[in-house]
């Protein structure tokens, strides 16, 4: 009797792109960061000061990035209902906030690990959200540690 | 004239959830419109879309979501009223 049509009750500026991966290199990048820090020569030449400089300042702004990413997504991808399906996205997003300040005040593996864990925490949610399936795999680069993937 | 829409789309929530199925009643020069009716219309390049309609002024009827970030008048501005091509009835 009724054909149905559909009728769009759309957000945003309706290009549908988000992608946490961003934010998950973000983080990997800290890692590295961290890494190379902790690797460095003990001799403090001036080459020393000049690759420390370089690696702070890209933990800095990768730690900044990787806030930046997934605060976009929470804020403009995520609506109530996702929120009533997946309530811990606040709690994930809010520790993603302070590990990423954290990751900027000290040279911690241990702390850049934990943001990496709660953005690839995030990840997850995100592909459910969006019906995807996903898979934890080694990043094939350095630092080499697990992510969170879609299965495309 | 009725048809059954599915809406795509979460800017009404609470109101109309995504998926959601409504019954509507084509718009003639006889139907009253509304603040507060939900109302389906078509705009080039965003496709059928439906909205509520929040104030009426001047024959222009200003649609909005409930999201801050709904794609509604305050980017397309007003509507008028032979744009308006169906009028919610009800949830089904």
């Amino acid at each position: 009797m009724f054909n149905l049509k559909e009728v769009k009750a759309h957000c945003d500026v309706p290009c549908g792109i988000y992608d946490p991966s961003a934010a998950q290199i973000a983080a990997l990048s800290v890692i590295r960061m961290v890494d190379l820090m902790n690797a460095a020569s003990n001799e403090h030449d001036v080459a020393y000061h000049n690759d420390m400089a370089r690696y702070v300042a890209v933990k800095e702004s990768e730690a900044i990035k990787c806030k930046e990413e997934i605060r976009i997504i929470w804020g403009d991808f995520i609506k109530p209902p996702h929120l009533e399906m997946h309530p811990e996205i606040h709690t994930i997003v809010h520790k993603i906030m302070m590990l990423g300040g954290a990751a900027k005040q000290h040279v911690s593996r241990e702390k850049a690990m934990e943001l990496l864990a709660e953005v690839n925490a995030f990840a997850a949610i995100f592909w459910k959200i969006k019906g995807v399936e996903t898979k934890v795999v080694k990043a094939p680069y350095a630092p080499n540690e697990d992510v969170v993937y879609p299965v495309l | 004239m009725l048809q059954i829409f599915k809406i795509s789309g979460d800017s009404l929530y609470p109101f109309y959830k995504n998926g959601q199925r409504v019954l509507c009643k084509k718009v003639s020069q006889r139907t009253k419109i509304k603040v507060n009716d939900t109302i389906v219309f078509e705009k080039p390049s965003y496709g059928m879309m439906i909205k509520r309609v929040t104030s009426i002024y001047n024959n222009s009827y200003f649609v909005e979501g409930t999201d801050p970030i709904s794609i509604d008048s305050r980017n397309f501005g007003a509507l008028k009223f032979d744009e308006i091509q169906y009028k919610v009835i009800f949830k089904i």
